[in-house]
């Protein structure tokens, strides 16, 4: 706060902000141990740079909350978004509005050092706002796997923890090429994934929900479909009569969107009680917990091809 | 006429400039009096300057001159369409706006682009509407209400289709954009400019918009042109609301009801109305905005919620104690 101080009679708004910076990176290159500058590429393809780890960190998405408590930076939250709700912790975590909506005046007054943003639900003009206000933004996107462990390792490295980052990023790579291995050859099950009930939505093959039916060796019957989220009626379920029907639900054990195909008995799915739930946490977050998520779709797909008649291709 | 008007000006100012002091002192992080003084005059701490001047003083400022936009040209609508119901997106120039600045949004265009996209689309919409009422027939009232209001049900559907489409990310920006949200003004310049010509330009025709207001043939019969007048009062009602909508998207409310408001208390003489409503309309707005920012803090409303929240009940307590 001496630095804040030293700088107030200047009339720039923003501009204690940049001496705030280019005071401490002084100060960490004047000082008898002169430490790195820490450089990470986001998902915008943009450099970040960090002149020691970070300490206060607001974190824009619920997701992004449980990636930082995963690598070991938990504690170093100092705000985050509705919804933030994993690990049990992060239910303490002041709040700075909700993903779609930010408080930019409580972001501000946290004085945070990084800000980790989610660039897809975002408003990009909001965090566009805190940029211009001199606040270092990291954008995160993960639309793959990969890009899952790629931004543990990338977030370890912004809050000085590499090593963590780097375990559990190796552990998120080895657990879903274990899966892969296991799953993705055996015969492939039609299925349609309803992520949403009114309207009846799906995912398409470029959903990160698309790579595990693939991983699991699951045929996604919508995954051509341009859209990541396409709408759909229910008339092309019928049409398509996948053999399985996975679903999440509003809450945690609602089983009612599945269990509502019933009313259509002559679906292969119905028939074959092929309806299967997984809670919209383990498999909706782009967090590690979706491979939990993975796991219980690979064990549901295999249940379904254990119910093929005998005569069955 | 003109001791009265002084008086009412004066004192809107007075409120205008406590609703102002108002916005900028509260917010989600509380900022006393005597510090925004301090950062108004040019010191103080230097977060308290990054709040007051970089984000309460432009966003405050944006919601006074939409309210002012709305309101004047809610009150220029009613006296032009001799409707009490009109206000100022009654003929589709919103319906334009949104559908310029949603198909950007869809295209995932930058925020200037979105806001030039909504003028243009604003423009396009008032051409439309007067090129069609103008028709073969003669250009009367009833004629251009209804192509407006035909007009703007045109882009309601496109809306609507835009909105079924977007993918699922970008639906939350264009719900606040629909609903008016003034987080993302930060140019309220040009916004004050074109409030201040058009009222100074509209303010002389107060004579000739009271004798409109009871009928063009009375108008006509008094010696005023009544078509000019009506294209004028068009076209300033037009530039007003596309600018409002280009600075906050469509805030609803504050154009319909300002102006019945200041009626039941002033009295119909649009000398007094056109610069009262360009006043009280910012005063409404600037004050739903502070509280949308801060009522549920740190979760964040759009201001069309709160205005109508705040302006209801006002208004009808005014209509209940006239005659």
């Amino acid at each position: 706060m001496s630095l804040v101080r030293f700088v107030s009679t200047r009339p720039g708004p923003w501009l204690w902000l940049l001496s705030l910076l280019a005071g401490s990176a002084v100060l960490a290159g004047g000082g008898a141990a002169v430490q790195a500058e820490i450089r990470v590429t986001d998902d915008s393809h943009r450099e970040v740079r960090l002149a020691e780890p970070a300490h206060r960190i607001v974190s824009l998405s619920p997701h992004l909350t449980e990636l930082l408590f995963e690598v070991g930076a938990g504690d170093r939250i100092v705000g985050t978004v509705s919804f933030s709700d994993h690990p049990e912790a992060a239910r303490q975590i002041p709040r700075v509005g909700n993903a779609g909506q930010l408080d930019l005046e409580r972001i501000l007054a946290l004085q945070p050092d990084l800000v980790v943003a989610w660039r897809s639900g975002n408003p990009a003009r909001q965090v566009a706002r805190l940029e211009a206000l001199g606040l270092t933004v990291y954008y995160n996107e993960p639309r793959r796997l990969s890009d899952l462990a790629d931004t543990l390792e990338r977030l370890a490295v912004l809050t000085g923890s590499s090593e963590t980052g780097a375990a559990q990023a190796a552990q998120l790579r080895e657990r879903s090429r274990k899966l892969a291995t296991r799953y993705a050859h055996r015969p492939a099950v039609p299925l349609f994934y309803q992520i949403w009930d009114d309207p009846l939505m799906t995912v398409n093959d470029q959903h990160l929900i698309g790579e595990l039916i693939a991983l699991c060796g699951g045929k996604n019957l919508f995954g051509e479909l341009p859209a990541l989220v396409p709408r759909l009626s229910r008339e092309a379920v019928l049409a398509a009569d996948p053999e399985v029907i996975v679903g999440g639900g509003s809450g945690e054990d609602n089983r009612a969107w599945v269990d509502g195909w019933r009313r259509w008995s002559g679906l292969t799915a119905v028939r074959r009680d092929n309806l299967f739930f997984i809670p919209p946490s383990l498999i909706q977050r782009q967090t590690p917990r979706i491979l939990d998520g993975a796991e219980m779709l690979c064990e549901y797909l295999d249940e379904a091809r254990a119910r093929r008649p005998e005569t069955a291709p | 006429m003109s001791g009265r008007l002084a008086t009412i000006l004066s004192v809107l100012c007075l409120a205008a400039a406590a609703a102002i002091g108002i916005s900028l002192m509260l917010g989600s992080v509380p900022v006393s009096p005597v510090d925004v003084g301090t950062v108004l005059t040019g010191g103080g701490d230097p977060l308290h300057q990054a709040l007051v001047l970089e984000l309460r003083l432009p966003r405050t400022l944006a919601a006074f001159a939409t309210g002012g936009l709305l309101a004047v040209a809610g009150a220029l609508m009613q006296v032009l369409l001799r409707n009490p119901l009109a206000d100022p997106y009654v003929l589709g120039i919103s319906g334009g706006a949104a559908v310029g600045a949603l198909l950007s949004m869809l295209a995932g265009l930058a925020t200037a682009v979105v806001s030039g996209a909504a003028f243009a689309g604003a423009l396009l919409s008032t051409l439309l509407v007067f090129g069609l009422a103008h028709g073969t027939g003669s250009w009367t009232p009833v004629r251009l209400l209804l192509t407006g209001v035909v007009v703007a049900a045109g882009w309601g559907a496109l809306i609507s289709f835009i909105l079924a489409v977007a993918p699922g990310a970008e639906l939350p920006g264009m719900l606040y954009w629909l609903m008016g949200d003034l987080s993302h003004a930060r140019h309220p310049g040009p916004a004050w400019i074109v409030l201040a010509i058009v009222v100074l330009l509209a303010w002389p025709l107060g004579r000739s918009l009271n004798v409109l207001a009871r009928g063009a043939l009375q108008a006509a019969a008094l010696g005023v042109s009544v078509r000019p007048l009506e294209w004028i009062v068009y076209l300033l009602a037009a530039v007003l609301t596309a600018t409002a909508v280009t600075l906050a998207g469509t805030v609803g409310f504050v154009g319909l009801i300002v102006p019945h408001m200041l009626r039941l208390v002033l009295g119909n003489d649009q000398r007094i109305i056109l610069p009262a409503a360009a006043l009280a309309g910012g005063i409404l707005l600037t004050l739903a905005d502070t509280l949308s920012r801060t009522v549920i803090a740190p979760q964040q409303l759009p201001v069309g919620v709160i205005t109508a929240l705040l302006g209801v009940p006002v208004f009808l307590y005014l209509l209940h104690r006239s005659r």
